[in-house]
């Protein structure tokens, strides 16, 4: 996955400026160092790289730990003692006290971007953020601005309780968005806001109050340049919810949703994930922008974007966009998705593209997808069964793991089954039904009955009860005795679950009860 | 007796759920997605990280390759920027969003706008001085105005969760002489000024055309907070501190 993100960041140093390489530099570095962070703080076990000047392997064995422990120490004094030299620099007036200023926050940003293990406790303790929010006050130059920005943003990239130490300083960084900063400051402010909305809900809420809305999205309207897409990124952890309250409104703000088409049309794969995700959480949280992104062709560019695109990081946030929409409001949608309609065929054939992908979590979601689309009228089931995709399905209903199983095992009952009409007993599609069977897919349900997922069975079962109740000449319970579908079912019979339980002793009665066999 | 066994029939004939064709949703943080959310929660908090050795050699290098960069021709700048995509973000930065009375540089606009009418605007002071509601919320599309510094203050901190700690406004550290400078041209205008605010029963309207003769295009050089001088601090206004200090005299304005 590193090796994929080097890749993009790759770019011609002669032509992209020097603000460019070097954001790019700390981006390709920050995932590897994210992903490292995480685990670590996941395993409990620390790890540092071998001297302040990083010139160390990341391979660190145990027997070094006494040595980690006391560079880790030393890290903590440096960073407490460029606290206090920061301190006296905002206090001094004299001359050159900006240069002062600079070349303290400097320093402890020098300290604070260590990775492995940045001293964010200790900064905190020696009372950084006052500080920092101090050198971040209106009308501060630039460079002063960039790297209290940094240090608020490695700060907030740690722990929870780190991250909400933010607070005091959350209503100037988001002053600094605005128009008027330089960009370099405002994708700072961003990059720092976007960490602090990735934390939690109760964050993201404070900062919604603050009004850092309408300032993110405005940095996602121009064409390119890296502010756009950080921008993108954070407004993809504020809007994430779980309140869909900040989704719906970011739809409405002018010139958002024309930069949504326009990114998802034109941009590069980098931009375009960001962009992507943000519309994943709007359409996964408010109809109000489902229907304004299907409204606006929405459909076609992610169409579009699956059909040619290889990079997984792309592909899962716009596969699931897709899902998101198509299964959101049903009118919209299958307004669009017509059966016989180029735009149906295309969806289809992108869906097939990710279930042949060798990325399982394509396979589960598009699997996923195309069962929604299969919940809908009786055209469309007839598209699914005719097209590419049942063989496939069929293959990976034997074969494929267990998370992929169930989600085909609904798209290939949704062909069976005619839409819901009322209460009652829903009507069958024999055709499909006959055909899915003779295709060999019994044996994969009655798997499915036997797992340990409480879900996976009840959908077995209501497989089975479908082949039992429908095939004709009655040839429905021959064919699950054949199977071990009684054996399957009798499991049930103590079963824990209820539910489960009368499910399964129901069909045995029903089907295997007394007269079974008898006929014979 | 009767409702007990209708109710057991009733259990029975609801039988089998059977399968039913609907489509399924899941909301964003549901156990669904977390497979393919693995991903991107690794990247959901991002370090910024330091350059290396290399790569600041790496940058040195471009530099010099580029030409040692542009110097910002705006007399008293003095910035040095490394490429024309720079350079112009930093003129829209520094160059279009200060304030011509006290060079204080705002992020946005509307920002600036703000400062301007409560620090400079001798109108909006008259306002407050009337009463009217004209400190406006700072938290762009709330809209709600207040009569004073204070009361906006509470309403930033109840309503959009600012913390107690913040302040639009930061007390300056005048030198005694910019102090004694500074006390001396205010009396002098507030003369001035006093001579307008009599006239009591003319409606806001009128006045404007009185005191937009006292335009902020009057402030005296001398009392520049401009960003050579200050380290981005500016003084509180005048309006505030009556607020702090209970002061009897009449609304007089303020530079």
């Amino acid at each position: 996955m590193a090796d994929e993100s080097f890749a993009f960041h790759r770019r011609d140093p002669i032509k992209s400026s020097v603000g460019n390489v070097a954001a790019n530099r700390r981006r390709q570095n920050a995932v590897t160092v994210g992903k490292e962070r995480r685990e670590s703080l996941v395993r409990a076990k620390r790890l540092c790289r071998v001297g302040i000047s990083g010139d160390g392997d990341a391979d660190v064995s145990l027997d070094s730990e006494m040595m980690i422990d006391e560079e880790q120490s030393i890290l903590e004094a440096q960073t407490s003692s460029a606290v206090e030299v920061l301190k006296s620099a905002v206090a001094y007036q004299g001359k050159g006290a900006m240069q002062k200023r600079v070349s303290a926050l400097r320093d402890l940003r020098r300290l604070l971007s260590k990775s492995e293990f940045p001293p964010v406790e200790a900064a905190l303790k020696a009372g950084a953020i006052p500080i920092l929010v101090q050198c971040l006050s209106f009308g501060s130059q630039d460079e002063q601005l960039l790297e209290a920005a940094w240090c608020l943003t490695n700060i907030a990239a740690g722990k929870p309780e780190e991250t909400e130490a933010l607070l005091p300083a959350l209503p100037l960084l988001i002053a600094h968005l605005g128009e008027k900063s330089s960009l370099s400051v405002a994708e700072q402010c961003a990059w720092a806001l976007g960490n602090v909305a990735g934390e939690g809900e109760k964050l993201r809420s404070v900062l919604l109050s603050q009004g850092a809305l309408l300032p993110l999205a405005r940095m996602m309207l121009p064409n390119k340049g890296s502010t756009v897409r950080t921008s993108a990124w954070a407004l993809s952890n504020l809007i994430k919810g779980p309140d869909p309250k900040a989704a719906t409104e970011l739809v409405r703000i002018d010139g958002v949703l024309d930069a949504i088409v326009r990114h998802l049309k034109k941009a590069d794969d980098e931009l375009a994930t960001e962009v992507a995700w943000v519309v994943v959480y709007l359409s996964a949280l408010s109809n109000i922008a489902t229907s304004m992104l299907v409204k606006n062709d929405v459909l076609q560019l992610l169409v579009d974007r699956l059909a040619t695109s290889n990079s997984l990081q792309l592909l899962i946030p716009v596969l699931r966009s897709l899902g998101n929409l198509v299964a959101g409001d049903s009118q919209t949608i299958y307004a669009v998705l017509v059966p016989g309609h180029e735009i149906t065929d295309s969806v289809i054939k992108v869906l097939v593209k990710c279930l042949r992908s060798e990325h399982r979590v394509l396979k589960k979601e598009a699997a996923w997808v195309l069962s929604n689309i299969a919940a809908g009228s009786v055209e469309h089931k007839r598209l699914i069964n005719s097209s590419e995709a049942v063989p496939l399905l069929l293959r990976l209903l034997s074969t494929a793991p267990f998370d992929i199983r169930k989600e085909v095992a609904y798209v290939l009952g949704n062909l069976c089954v005619a839409p819901t009409e009322g209460d009652g007993k829903p009507n069958l599609i024999l055709e499909h039904l006959v055909s899915l069977v003779s295709g060999g897919c019994l044996p994969g349900f009655i798997d499915l009955v036997r797992s340990a997922d409480t879900e996976a069975a009840r959908v077995g079962l209501q497989f089975m009860e479908l082949v039992l109740r429908g095939m004709p000449n009655g040839e429905g319970p021959k064919l699950v005795e054949q199977e071990d579908g009684i054996d399957a079912m009798e499991r049930f019979q103590f079963h824990e679950n209820e539910d489960l339980r009368n499910m399964a002793n129901g069909l045995v009665d029903k089907y295997f009860g007394e007269d079974y066999g008898l006929d014979e | 007796m009767a409702m007990e066994e209708h109710d057991e029939e009733e259990k029975q004939q609801l039988g089998f759920p059977y399968w039913k064709s609907i489509p399924r949703s899941f909301g964003p943080e549901s156990p669904f997605f977390a497979s393919g959310n693995i991903e991107r929660e690794l990247l959901a908090k991002q370090v910024a990280l330091d350059l290396t050795e290399d790569e600041k050699h790496q940058l040195q290098n471009m530099v010099v390759e580029e030409g040692g960069g542009i110097f910002c021709p705006i007399v008293g700048c003095g910035s040095r920027l490394t490429s024309l995509e720079n350079f112009e973000d930093h003129y829209n930065a520094r160059h279009t969003a200060s304030c011509s009375v006290c060079s204080r540089v705002y992020p946005t606009s509307r920002l600036l706008s703000i400062h301007v009418s409560e620090l400079h605007d001798s109108f909006f002071q008259a306002k407050v001085a009337r009463g009217y509601a004209v400190y406006e919320c700072l938290v762009e599309g709330c809209g709600l105005k207040f009569k004073s510094y204070k009361s906006r203050q509470r309403h930033l901190v109840d309503k959009h969760k600012f913390p107690t700690s913040f302040e639009f406004y930061k007390k300056a550290h005048l030198s005694k002489k910019q102090r004694q400078k500074l006390q001396r041209k205010q009396a002098t205008h507030r003369r001035e000024e006093d001579s307008c605010m009599e006239v009591d029963n003319e409606s806001i309207d009128g006045l404007i055309s009185g005191i937009s003769k006292l335009s902020t295009s009057d402030s005296p050089s001398s009392v520049s907070f401009g960003r050579r001088h200050t380290r981005g601090l500016t003084f509180v206004p005048r309006a505030v501190q009556r607020e702090k200090m209970p002061d009897p005299t009449s609304a007089g304005t303020k530079r």
